[in-house]
């Protein structure tokens, strides 16, 4: 007889639990679910969204973007910040089409200089950032200025248009049906992803960003993490800059203004933390399908870019304060 | 309600997430009397301080303060009623001056509603007099000691007009010689008629403040004990839940050939060098006052701090300064002072975290073995008896002393041969100290070479074989087994940390 209120309470706690379970479930997966809801909600609204080549338009639209935004990811996991990749775009994009108009027959050397210029700023940013010490947000925001300066530099404060025609080669050939572009953004994921999870340089990013000193004290090279991730992150930008530029065959100072930005909100809506030591690529990719689904679903619907700007702006803050959320909850 | 106590904690009751963390707890505390509230981590001591401050509001029970109860559990309404609490944690604004911190919330301000600054130094100054504290408040509160910011945030929360102060482990954060000045504070205040409840699992201190004790185990009141009638042994017996007389295990004598030699070691700049010698299986303690440089000497033969000058070989091998990761290459391993800060990731699992130090041992061409690296990390997590729900938990979640396994733990994935600990049981309670003791002494038998710095007299008496006293930098005496075993030991370690020995002998020399 006395067994019965103690199971009935064991009993009531269990399915409490559980409630609670499905509700941390759900609001620690709740960009997916976000996401998929904003894509029924175009698909419903408007038959134009979920067709082939919008599909196609939303992840070649993506590329370039994705790119910067994996670098980010990297960059924010140690605590840092990279606010160059945007002007690096200018600068890689301007530096490969001065290559291409010199030497009209030679795209891959044309691409891979605007990678390597690329890669050196990054290394430059990294260096200042580990071995003086400076904040990355002033180390970065000083390239930001340098590689915008130089970009303008390059054309002499103009554009480049008018590239050979083979520049396009980049961004339109077809591996497996997809363009080269998609191609890379996807393996970029790939590869990074599980990078992140299973090398022990993935596990050193994260322990530098969790904890610096801890991470010193357990023998990990820090300077050379730091480094590493921010020549990552200038090298994902130059290649950025080869796509973006290859894909309307000009150039422009101005190629992935405000890139940094759109990158830095991807990594906060996938989950990715400001202070270091949390986040994901998978959340990133997340954050960045959210972003571009919306972007083109609201494109389509023919809402005002101004507009867009409000939206994408309170999704930011309200994605942040719902992972606050769910994460309190789950500590509790 | 003349006669209503300082303090009536009646059948307060807490519980998280349907586990209970304290039971129905009632006591009482009169106005001027310290009562020591002692207890393992996790049995339920930070409940009832948060509880009585306002900060946690109990499922059952109420709090009176002078008779008055405490209604709404906001810390407001708490220090309404006067109760002030002193956080283990402290958090000054560093950047701000000694007297601005004091009056931040209330500030004084002149008749142009502007701050006034002169006459708040001016009162600052006659508050930090009554401590007997000779701190100029116009100075910044970062360049204080910890010591001195509590003693601070005392003064302040006296002024407030507090009658009953909490203190949560007032000493797990502050060097010995400063805790007396913190004592007499807490006599001051008890000759004023303040009433206080002190957390901590230190034997020494209750002894040394309190009029009675109360010990808590597993959220249960245990032990409510005049301070004549609480001896060491009873409070550890009611704390642990059974007998401790094999805290420190027995000493294994047998020592091995040389492993680390340190030679000329200069840890600042034109300063003093030191040298010694630690033999395989030898247990060297490292004592000496906070400050003094001990720490900096074991950060020094780690390579986490840079040094100036010397040589440090391990079984002969000379081992390159400051660099961290050669050291581990040569088979040394660090177990910091600052568990939290400089050990643990805290946002990893145990698993990241066990793996980190010995890191390229489980992986090939950069890719970790995954397999190798959870069976390993569970065996050396199993040595140091580890008890977490599993490799994946987050050691942000685990107990001091199971952190502190973790920290220990990691560096058995792989042969060890010098092990350099840093304070190795401090903020561990009392239990897993015996364990972490026995995994170092199990160390010492298996042939590493064991060096040992720790403030706790009684822990570096226990487990060194030998002990080496350093004083601005420079070793300045060392004694032996047989000096450790004669009842002055403690004495005369600290006669040579303070310099004392030598103010003693100058004139009988002269």
């Amino acid at each position: 007889m006395a067994q019965v209120p103690g199971d009935a309470a064991i009993e009531s706690t269990k399915t409490r639990w559980d409630k609670n379970r499905v509700l941390d479930l759900g609001l620690r997966n709740l960009m997916v679910l976000v996401v998929i809801f904003v894509a029924i909600y175009f698909s419903i609204v408007n038959p134009m969204f979920a067709t082939v080549p919008n599909m196609r338009t939303i992840l070649i639209a993506a590329a370039p973007f994705a790119l910067i935004a994996l670098g980010q990811t990297l960059v924010i996991l140690t605590g840092g910040i990279d606010l160059s990749v945007g002007s690096v775009v200018a600068l890689s994009a301007m530096t490969s089409a001065v290559i291409m108009v010199g030497h009209p027959e030679r795209i891959w050397m044309a691409a891979g200089v605007g990678i390597l210029v690329g890669l050196a700023a990054g290394l430059v940013s990294g260096t200042v950032v580990s071995h003086l010490n400076v904040p990355p947000f002033v180390a970065t925001l000083g390239m930001l200025s340098i590689a915008s300066g130089l970009a303008y530099a390059i054309g002499n404060g103009a554009p480049i248009n008018g590239l050979p025609m083979q520049w396009d080669q980049i961004a339109e050939t077809h591996v497996f049906g997809l363009q080269l572009p998609v191609v890379i953004m996807i393996a970029g994921f790939l590869i990074l992803g599980v990078v992140m999870a299973r090398t022990s340089w993935g596990m050193r990013v994260y322990a530098v960003g969790g904890n610096r000193t801890a991470a010193e004290v357990a023998g990990v090279n820090v300077r050379r993490i730091l480094t590493s991730v921010y020549a990552i992150s200038g090298a994902l930008a130059g290649l950025s800059g080869v796509i973006l530029s290859s894909r309307v065959i000009s150039a422009a100072p101005y190629f992935g203004k405000g890139y940094e930005l759109g990158a830095i909100a991807a990594v906060v809506i996938g989950g990715g933390s400001l202070s270091g030591g949390r986040g994901t690529v998978w959340g990133t990719l997340l954050g960045l399908l959210l972003i571009q689904t919306l972007n083109n679903g609201l494109d389509i619907m023919v809402v005002p870019a101004y507009w867009q700007s409000v939206i994408s702006g309170l999704l930011i803050v309200s994605a942040v304060a719902v992972d606050l959320v769910a994460t309190k909850r789950s500590n509790r | 309600m003349v006669d209503a106590p300082a303090l009536a904690v009646s059948g307060v009751q807490k519980s998280y997430g349907g586990v209970l963390v304290l039971g129905p707890t009632t006591f009482e505390v009169a106005a001027g009397h310290v009562t020591a509230l002692a207890g393992e981590n996790g049995a339920g001591k930070s409940t009832v301080l948060k509880i009585i401050s306002g900060q946690v509001h109990p499922e059952a029970g109420e709090v009176r303060v002078f008779g008055e109860q405490l209604l709404h559990s906001d810390p407001q309404s708490a220090r309404r009623l006067g109760v002030a609490i002193v956080p283990q944690e402290l958090a000054p604004y560093p950047e701000l001056t000694v007297y601005e911190n004091i009056f931040v919330g209330r500030e004084i301000r002149n008749r142009a509603h502007m701050l006034d600054r002169g006459e708040m130094a001016k009162q600052a100054r006659k508050m930090l007099e009554v401590f007997e504290l000779d701190v100029d408040p116009r100075q910044k509160m970062g360049r204080l000691s910890t010591a001195l910011v509590q003693i601070v945030e005392i003064a302040k929360a006296t002024t407030w007009g507090a009658r009953v102060l909490l203190f949560d482990e007032p000493t797990s954060a502050i060097a010995d010689h400063e805790v007396g000045r913190l004592y007499s504070v807490i006599r001051r205040l008890r000759e004023q008629g303040v009433a206080m409840v002190y957390t901590t699992h230190r034997m020494a201190e209750i002894q040394e403040v309190a009029d009675n004790v109360i010990v808590l185990r597993d959220g249960k009141l245990v032990l409510e004990a005049d301070i004549a009638n609480a001896n060491e042994a009873t409070v550890v017996r009611a704390m642990v839940g059974h007998d401790m007389d094999a805290l420190f295990p027995e000493q294994a004598m047998s020592t091995g050939p040389v492993r680390l030699e340190v030679r000329d070691l200069q840890v600042e700049r034109n300063g003093p060098t030191v040298s010694f010698d630690v033999k395989q299986g030898e247990i060297l303690g490292i004592g000496g006052l906070v400050g003094g440089g001990r720490t900096e000497i074991v950060e020094g033969v780690y390579g986490i701090r840079p040094s100036w000058g010397g040589t440090i070989t391990v079984d002969g091998e000379p081992v390159r300064r400051h660099h961290p990761s050669s050291a581990i290459r040569f088979g040394l391993s660090f177990v910091p002072e600052d568990r939290k800060g400089a050990g643990l990731v805290l946002l990893r699992s145990v698993l990241d975290n066990g793996a980190l130090p010995h890191l390229s041992s489980f992986t090939r061409a950069g890719w970790i073995n995954r397999q190798k690296c959870r069976s390993e990390v569970g065996r050396a997590m199993k040595a140091v008896k580890l008890s977490s729900r599993g490799l994946g938990q987050l050691v942000g979640t685990l107990s001091g002393g199971n952190q502190q396994k973790v920290v220990l733990g990691r560096w058995l994935t792989r042969d060890a041969r010098v092990l350099l600990l840093d304070e190795p049981t401090r903020g561990v309670d009392v239990g897993a100290r015996g364990e972490i003791y026995s995994v170092i002494r199990d160390l010492a038998v298996s042939g590493l070479a064991v060096v040992v710095v720790s403030s706790d007299m009684p822990e570096l008496i226990g487990l060194s074989h030998r002990v080496l006293v350093v004083r601005e930098d420079k070793i300045v005496g060392e004694l032996d087994r047989a000096a450790l075993d004669a009842a002055d030991a403690q004495e005369q370690i600290f006669r040579l940390a303070s310099g004392q020995e030598i103010e003693v002998l100058k004139p009988q020399m002269s």
